[in-house]
């Protein structure tokens, strides 16, 4: 097992797995820009060092400044997040020429499953369904005679693209020019490879991925489903697990097609299997995989009941799989809901500043991951993630109240977030019913504004008292009776007023 | 004592009185009595009796940097500021902004119109740029541009005022 390991990342992914050495004995070693110097990951890690400006480029994206970091503090192995450098097969291997081992997949599988035409091509060698489609030559004629085989609507996709870039629907044949067109563009803008695919766009479907862990010893399982599908312009706000829309069947061959997937890419490590699910014909296809750790990974951790932070450290360092497929089941119903620093009354563009408030809610199957605390600076440079807000419960109607009851206990003053947003999707009867498909949100909230809440006494009250405490600098009165309302117990020993002796 | 809050375009006055060991509060008429069971730094623990006579215990959290203070009761967070002379001129009610402000820290890559032209609700007024995005000031509502505050190739700040649109009369 490792001694010392360096986290190539930051915010809540990196405290997620500095808390996952702490608890395996570990040391952990931060690594930070200037932007972050009083991040939460740079105090709760053993070490921490500054590797560069605010810029990513220049610090958590400086292949060379973390493998110094790495030599300087004799970290013995790299564990890469999500985002930045987690998919980064030059980096996987730079890590593994420095003479360290990166927590991950081989650089061969994040290289095989990087390029999305290269992946389908796989998939379809080992038998997993792919969507129809075409990742052959990208001329327009081709691609016309292509999209005429898949049948409309079809969608362009860029074949280096990812996060919904480069991506444009055509519906119609003559569609199809002008969308080839704008993803060309943008595909070129994004990515400096304008090479295109298509495939059958399937209406309303469902985003539904499998976790999957494989160790070095070939025993390759998954971990079950996660139901995606609430995204705005492709990013994920709401997660859970099981997915409403599988049965026992479809989660079974899902299942089977994950892992065999997971096989052809000869995979190592935690990764997930994305597809998309055809809600009408039940029909289930292979869209990509991610070599790394999701974002929402604790959903499936809360229902599996597996660390897969920890797991990941530990197929690492050479460790086998104890268990096999057939000992692992889904238990209760988890809900993630990822809260951002943004307006969601405003285009939700990220809203920057001082969080001046952060009261974490608590209680039965309730957890909160994340990188800031009271005190901490939104700032521009990095992705607006403040928390993820994640609940269990037995099953899915009682994961719903659990998580509005929380989100109505999380107190975040200082910036404005989408929280209001967050219990307006959970509250709406498509989501309740499981009915929500990946382009529902962007469909049904176009027009969507915070509601004007009138404002209670209460908080008025507060405004003057606080103030009024500020300028008199003096405490508010409270009743000469100190007694705390819940405490009416007339044995309390803190009643007493005789001396009493403790210890004795 | 008396205290002046804003609230999107609503104003409200609150007069604070102790009386003995609580408060009575008086919030544009409306009479509360106010006990404080409990006080740390950005949280009170309230017990109000309201005009009707009925009695609720609250959590409010509390916290303010500048003028804005963020409070949180119940789930639910507001934000309150203190009322400015411009805003309020323009009393209960919705009614739009005349003055544009950027949302966030940016560069600006275009102007795109000049003092004096005739704009229609919806339409671009300037370009900027930040993290990798185009960011579009669009004007709120048919008007005319009184002043431009900004020009191409300006860094400007959160909130900072970019246009101004000619009040309605």
């Amino acid at each position: 097992m490792f001694s010392k390991i360096l986290i190539a990342n930051r915010g809540e992914i990196a405290v997620r797995v500095i808390r996952a050495c702490r608890e395996l004995g570990i040391a952990s070693v931060a690594v930070y820009s200037e932007a972050d110097r009083r991040a939460l990951h740079t105090r709760l890690a053993d070490e921490a060092l500054e590797i560069g400006p605010a810029a990513a480029n220049e610090s958590y994206l400086n292949i060379e400044r973390i493998l110094d970091a790495a030599r300087q503090t004799g970290a013995q192995a790299i564990h890469p997040g999500y985002g930045f450098l987690a998919e980064n097969a030059s980096f996987a291997r730079a890590v593994g020429q420095a003479g360290l081992v990166f927590i991950g997949p081989p650089a061969e599988a994040i290289e095989g499953m990087g390029n999305k035409a290269a992946a389908r091509t796989h998939m379809q060698a080992a038998g997993v369904p792919v969507v129809p489609g075409w990742q052959g030559e990208d001329d327009e004629g081709s691609l016309r005679r292509a999209a005429a085989d898949i049948g409309y609507p079809v969608i362009v996709k860029a074949a280096a693209g990812g996060g919904g870039k480069g991506m444009r629907v055509a519906r119609r044949p003559q569609d199809l020019g002008e969308a080839l067109a704008a993803s060309r563009r943008e595909a070129r803008a994004a990515f400096g490879d304008e090479r295109l695919i298509l495939e059958r766009y399937v209406a309303q479907a469902h985003h539904v991925e499998f976790q999957v862990l494989a160790d070095g010893h070939g025993n390759v399982l998954h971990l079950f489903e996660r139901e995606c599908s609430i995204q705005r312009r492709h990013q994920k706000i709401i997660e859970e697990t099981p997915s409403p829309l599988l049965d026992a069947g479809l989660r079974e061959q899902m299942g089977a097609a994950a892992v065999a997937a997971a096989r052809a890419a000869a995979y190592q490590n935690a990764g997930t299997v994305e597809f998309i699910v055809d809600p009408q014909t039940r029909q289930f296809y292979f869209l990509e995989m991610n070599t790394r750790l999701q974002v929402e990974h604790p959903i499936t951790e809360m229902v599996v009941g597996l660390d897969l932070a920890q797991w990941q450290i530990r197929i690492a360092a050479g460790e086998r799989l104890p268990f096999r497929q057939q000992d692992l089941a889904q238990r209760g119903h988890a809900i993630e809901c990822r809260l951002y620093a943004e307006d969601p009354s405003h285009r939700f563009l990220p809203a920057v500043g001082r969080l001046l408030r952060f009261v974490e809610p608590k209680g039965p199957g309730v957890r909160l991951d994340t990188g800031v605390t009271t005190g901490d600076e939104v700032s521009v440079y990095y992705d607006p993630l403040i928390a993820k807000l994640i609940v269990q419960a037995e099953d899915r109607p009682a994961a719903i109240r659990r998580m509005l009851a929380a989100l109505s206990e999380t107190v975040l003053l200082g910036i404005t977030t989408n929280w209001q947003f967050l219990q307006d999707v959970l509250s709406h009867p498509d989501f309740v019913q499981g009915k929500a498909h990946t382009t529902w949100i962007d469909e049904e909230f176009t027009a969507w504004q915070a509601p004007l809440c009138e404002l209670p006494p209460e908080v008025l009250v507060a405004a003057a008292l606080a103030e009024a405490q500020i300028l008199q600098g003096a405490q508010p009165v409270l009743p000469s009776d100190k007694a705390r309302p819940a405490s009416g117990d007339r044995y309390s020993p803190w009643r007493l007023s005789n001396h009493f002796r403790l210890g004795e | 004592m008396k205290y002046r809050y804003q609230s999107g375009f609503v104003i409200y006055e609150v007069v604070l009185e102790r009386r003995g060991e609580s408060y009575r509060v008086t919030i544009d008429g409306q009479v509360y009595d106010v006990e404080v069971l409990n006080a740390e730094t950005g949280a009170l623990s309230l017990r109000l009796s309201d005009p009707t006579g009925s009695v609720r215990s609250h959590v409010v959290y509390w916290a303010a940097e500048g003028g804005v203070k963020w409070l949180s009761s119940h789930g639910c967070t507001y934000r309150l500021e203190r009322p400015t002379p411009r805003r309020s001129r323009s009393a209960r009610g919705a009614a739009p902004e005349d003055s544009l402000r950027a949302p966030m820290p940016a560069r600006v890559r275009a102007v795109q119109v000049a003092e004096g032209d005739a704009v229609e609700a919806g339409q671009t007024l300037l370009l900027l740029e930040a993290m990798k995005m185009e960011i579009r000031l669009q004007a709120p509502r048919a008007g005319r541009v009184a002043r431009l505050l900004a020009s191409t190739g300006e860094t400007v700040e959160r909130e900072q005022v970019l246009v101004e649109l000619e009040s309605e009369q």
